[in-house]
């Protein structure tokens, strides 16, 4: 079974945001919708305080709580445990973003543009209507992972089968392959360093690891 | 909508070009342009086994899809049509033909060359402006040719790059070891002690991933600051400290070195080898010297004497006391002062006793960190030196000394900062880290010759050091009469006189005397014509109001403009260039460049035109060639452009691809044969690849070797020393500036000038901005804050702030558009999250949310970026804060090399909500 995970390695992302950025730009999402953003949190106090950056979005969950919620089945999720929306079947009643512990779910209800009511013509060119009114979130960029295997390519080693966030991030911080590999990269980088999953204790399996330390021998 | 431009129904493409918006650029990526409109940045993923950066561009170059489409781009040429200038007045632009703006601008010219292109005090009638660190040279096409056919151009004017950037840094830097910008060796390096070095927002990509590596492996980084950047955030520890202390701390670490770690701790034979460390200093503090030649003498311990400082075989001493029977010292103005049975110490022993005084404890009480985490920085930089090892590159055998230390902005410039970048010198010199692997490197050089590698600028000069191209200070060579309005050969001899040297004076001054100069000072008036692009000081630059007054007495600005700004608000012509992706250039790239951009490769990229452009914008290749033809320079232009002004010479020992002159040549005629001289300049004429395989391949590369990073086997191999610690030629050249200062009466500089130290000496630098507050009757315990600022990477320089792309992804960085400061200090003073905040210093009020951490010294608050913008479109209704606008700008706070800082003293309080809005 193949089961595609991320992975952030919080010693190095530096938050410069260049992850958020580009998937907006890949994505076409509109202002305010970042299926990929990058948290700025600080712990501790004077003078003892540590500051880190913690890549989110959608945590691919082996048990989705946005799946389960979901009334018109628009939610659902792969095989390749890619949680997915059909946009023609969501009916955007947003219970899947209340339900999501992650806060990784976006509805807007209209266009809207980066310099006002206009779209600019690479807007014009971008703008999907079908994502207005509709539950929209990270997709893992599905489509780019599925037209590069269409092609033998391996999502989180060839780029063009790779999710553009992990394509862009310029500190290497994130990773993306399938974690049922013990060979893949992602698969590797678990096993050797101290990881965790955001919120694992409410039992949703998140597709998503962060490493933070190196494993002591 | 916007006018798109056009492209064939149906195709994809995706265009390689590079992104160079920032001193760490260039870097790779590419466009994907869908039916003629680019739709979204990649990385080049073809160029990551040649780039460090691995082929992605930073978070900023995201940002120019929208900045290429921003409907309020200027796009069409425009006059001014009301003559009052100011931030109240109304330009009243109308657009008109291009050919009436050339035609225009040709004809001001034209008049200028009649009447001679200096006026009556010898300036330059023409001035130019350009933003961000020369950045714009990369997206000005030819222009260079036309500026070079023209002949003499004012540079002075700062834009807020040069003076508040590491200026300090960039002068006694590459006059120590070619170091115009600094790196860690970060790909060998174990320790690093960075002072506000904020390399993981600054350092461009090529920093970020390799710093993003060096952790992985188990560099250890202690970042010392006011608050917590995000490179503190990257670090094994961060040590607050209170603003410009940091030289301090910094002597107390060289005091633990010289007086507390056992002395074979240090690297003893790279002190006696490739320093000045030996040489003997007699008691008037100049070197002793040879009576016959002149050469400085060092202590033989096989002779028992004094001798020259290369003669063979001999083994220097560094340590001890000794009597010199027959000597000279070199005075100020070539006075030789004859010694009999003078006493003389090593430079090392002076430094030693020198330092004597600068403990831990003493450095506690300035820079409020205790002195055992100072001791145990010292300690841990010592250990980790690795004294003794070595490491093989490329067949070679080097010192390795994995340890590095890097001053930031604010740090490296305005006063303290020869205090800074004296001791940051030496803690590398102190363990041979400096210009080794693993060490403490300079990437590039711009006072030198040799932008693309630096090691041909190591050539033997005098006293056994490197040749240094100081401006004259002698009685017949000074120039009493500035050249340029900021008067760089006139009063900072450091900084030289290559092409970059002016824009690198104290380029505030051209602009405080506008409004007011000194007396004893020649009568200066604005140039007849100011030409800017990217750049904005009316933002950009300290105390914002005054320099947009002074922007407003310029009489005939010409600016190339991407939107309305609030420096181009006071301009008369406005011209719309093409922009990062409608327009073609080519760019050196690898070798060894600014920050990290060393590379293992050296070549050429061409930025190309993705898109077409928008409206009537014309590529600047065109704009330059058209000024060039209607102002009668076309011959001189493509001579200039023949002679290598844009890129490689167009000739070479194996090619020819010259222009003829008397033509007019269209951009791409004019790029295709740069990059066919760039190539065959690399290859010998070996490999030519035109414009077209440019476009379809972006890059060409060679190899650069590895070895060509390190500045030592240059230096060795010449038997040349570094001319560190000691500074007698400083001291020497501050004296004889003095002189010539005060013989025509000027004593304005004299602070200035007590800097020109053989050895530092702690001053109250921090005081200096107390001062500045009791110097204009004010009461310095109502400002008792700090203000300081600091950069994020979606906007490191400002020309990008009217992007909403920038705007919408920066809001996840802490502090964006807000006023950091201390919790605890905010609770105090009765400030909430959020809340609205005045701070005030003599200068100005600035206003924004307060953004409250933990992560800041209680007295110290951040304001980042630089903004409050009143004219910028979507900026302008951002209501962000900026510390130009109370930061001071005045002769008191300028330093010897005439750089200042972006720091000051102020209040702060709760208010209602932001400025009333001025008119614009």
């Amino acid at each position: 079974m193949t089961r595609y995970a991320m992975v952030a390695d919080l010693r190095r992302c530096v938050g410069c945001q260049a992850c958020t950025a580009s998937c907006k730009e890949a994505n076409g999402t509109p202002p305010g919708v970042q299926w990929r953003r990058v948290v700025d949190i600080e712990v501790g106090e004077y003078p003892d305080v540590k500051r880190v950056f913690v890549p989110t979005g959608c945590q691919h969950c082996a048990d989705p709580p946005c799946m389960h919620v979901c009334p018109s089945t628009a939610t659902r999720q792969r095989a390749d445990g890619i949680v997915t929306i059909d946009y023609d079947l969501c009916i955007g009643c947003g219970y899947c973003a209340v339900a999501c512990p992650y806060e990784a779910r976006y509805k807007v209800d209209t266009a809207s543009f980066a310099f006002g009511d206009e779209p600019s013509a690479c807007e014009e060119v971008r703008h999907d209507p079908k994502k207005i009114g509709v539950a929209t979130k990270c997709t893992f960029c599905v489509d780019r992972i599925d037209a590069g295997r269409a092609k033998g390519l391996v999502p989180g080693v060839d780029p063009d089968a790779t999710p553009v966030c992990v394509n862009t991030c310029i500190s290497g911080a994130l990773a993306f392959g399938d974690i049922e590999d013990p060979d893949s990269n992602v698969s590797r980088l678990v096993r050797e360093n101290k990881s965790f999953r955001m919120h694992e204790e409410v039992g949703t399996s998140p597709g998503f690891y962060y490493l933070w330390d190196k494993e002591t021998p | 909508m916007s006018k798109a431009a056009t492209g064939t129904a149906g195709e994809t493409k995706s265009v390689p070009t590079l992104c160079y918006n920032c001193v760490a650029g260039p870097d790779f990526m590419r466009v994907v342009v869908e039916d003629g409109v680019a739709t979204r940045v990649e990385p080049n993923h073809t160029a990551a086994d040649i780039h460090p950066g691995r082929g992605r561009p930073c978070v900023r170059a995201y940002g120019l899809i929208q900045k290429t489409y921003n409907p309020h781009r200027v796009l069409q040429p425009m006059k001014r049509t009301n003559p009052k200038k100011g931030r109240d007045e109304y330009p009243g632009f109308v657009p008109i033909s291009w050919d009436e703006a050339l035609d225009t601008i040709a004809a001001r010219m034209n008049e200028i060359r009649a009447k001679g292109l200096l006026d009556e005090a010898g300036l330059p009638r023409v001035a130019a402006s350009f933003g961000h660190g020369g950045t714009p040279r990369s997206y000005m096409g030819s222009f260079p040719a036309f500026m070079a056919s023209w002949g003499p151009i004012d540079f002075s004017f700062g834009s807020g790059q040069g003076v508040k950037c590491t200026h300090s840094e960039h002068l006694y830097g590459e006059y120590w070891h070619r170091a115009f910008t600094v790196s860690p060796d970060t790909v060998l390096t174990r320790f690093i002690v960075s002072f506000g070095s904020n390399y993981e927002v600054t350092g461009g990509v090529c920093a970020v991933r390799r710093h993003a590596d060096a952790r992985i492996r188990g560099v250890k980084r202690v970042q010392i600051e006011p608050h917590m950047s995000a490179t503190a955030a990257c670090s094994a520890e961060w040590v607050p400290i209170k603003p410009k202390t940091d030289a301090a701390f910094m002597m107390a670490m060289i005091h633990v070195m010289l007086h507390e770690v056992p002395r074979g701790s240090l690297d003893l034979p790279f002190l006696r080898d490739r320093t000045s460390s030996p040489y003997l200093v007699g008691p008037n503090g100049y070197y002793l010297r040879d009576a016959d030649s002149g050469k400085p003498l060092v202590w033989d311990e096989n002779s028992g004497r004094a001798v020259a400082h290369d003669t063979p075989g001999i083994r220097p001493a560094l340590e001890g006391n000794f009597t010199v029977p027959v000597a000279v010292s070199h005075l100020a103005d070539q006075e030789v002062m004859r010694h009999e049975n003078a006493a003389a110490r090593p430079a090392f022993v002076a430094t030693v006793e020198d330092m004597k005084k600068y403990s831990p404890e003493w450095a506690s009480e300035i820079c409020g960190v205790p002195p055992a985490v100072i001791r145990r920085v010292a300690n841990e930089y010592v250990e980790n030196a690795c004294v003794g090892q070595t490491i093989e590159i490329e067949g070679r055998t080097l010192p390795f000394r994995p340890v590095a230390v890097l001053l930031g902005k604010t740090v490296n410039n305005g006063w303290g900062a020869f205090e800074c970048c004296w001791s940051r010198t030496v803690l590398a010199t102190l363990v041979g880290a400096l210009e080794v692997p693993g060490g403490t490197l300079g990437t590039t050089v711009r006072l030198n010759k040799g932008h693309d590698n630096r090691l041909v600028s190591v050539v033997p000069g005098e006293d056994g050091f490197m040749v240094s191209s100081l401006n004259p200070t002698s009685t017949a060579d000074w120039k009493a009469k500035p050249t340029g309005r900021n008067a760089h050969r006139t009063l900072v001899p450091i900084v030289g006189n290559s092409a970059w040297s002016q824009a690198l004076g104290p380029a505030h001054l051209p602009w405080l005397f506008m409004e007011k100069s000194p007396e004893e000072w020649p009568k200066q008036r604005a140039p007849e014509l100011w030409i800017t692009f990217r750049t904005n000081p009316a933002v950009a630059f300290w105390d914002a109001d005054k320099l947009t007054r002074a922007i407003a007495r310029m009489p005939f600005v010409v600016a190339i403009a991407y939107t309305f700004d609030e420096t181009n608000h006071m301009a008369d012509i406005l011209l719309p260039d093409a922009a990062d992706l409608e327009s073609t250039q080519v760019v050196p790239i690898g070798g060894t460049k600014f920050v990290e951009q060393f590379w293992e490769h050296q070549g050429v990229a061409l930025r190309q035109k993705a898109v077409e452009p928008m409206g009537e914008a014309r590529d600047f290749t065109w704009i330059s060639t058209e000024l060039a033809r209607r102002t009668g320079l076309i011959e001189k232009y493509n001579a200039a452009i023949n002679r290598g002004a844009i890129g490689s010479s167009l000739k070479g020992a194996n090619y020819d691809f010259s222009l003829p002159t008397d033509q007019v040549h269209d951009a791409d005629t004019i790029w295709d044969a740069v990059c066919k001289a760039s190539t065959a300049a690399l290859t010998d004429g070996k490999e030519v690849k035109d414009l077209a395989w440019m476009k379809e391949n972006g890059y060409f590369v060679v190899p650069f070797k590895r070895a060509d990073w390190y500045l030592y086997p240059s230096l060795a191999d010449q038997n040349l020393r570094f001319e560190l610690p000691y500074q007698e030629r400083l001291m020497r050249v501050g004296e004889e500036l003095k002189r010539r200062l005060h013989s025509q009466n000027i004593h304005w500089w004299d602070e200035q000038l007590s800097e020109y130290q053989a050895l530092p000496e702690w001053h109250d630098v921090p005081g200096r901005w107390v001062k500045a507050v009791k110097a204009q009757g004010l009461n310095p315990d109502d400002y008792p804050l700090w203000g300081i600022t600091t950069k994020t990477m979606i906007y490191s320089a400002g020309n990008n702030s009217g992007v909403p792309l920038m705007h919408e992804v920066g809001q996840n960085i802490r502090g964006h558009g807000g006023i950091i400061m201390n919790a605890n200090t905010a609770a105090r003073l009765g400030i909430e999250q959020d809340d609205w905040i005045e701070v005030r210093s003599i200068v100005d009020t600035t206003r924004g949310h307060a953004v409250l951490v933990q992560g800041c010294q209680p007295d110290t608050i951040v304001i980042p970026g630089q903004h409050e913008h009143w004219k910028t479109p979507f900026a302008k209704d951002l209501n962000f804060p900026s510390l130009n606008t109370v930061t001071q700008m005045s002769m008191e706070l300028t330093d010897a090399t005439g750089s200042g800082a972006d720091v000051v003293r102020v209040s702060v309080r709760k208010v209602d909500g932001p400025k009333e809005r001025r008119s614009a």
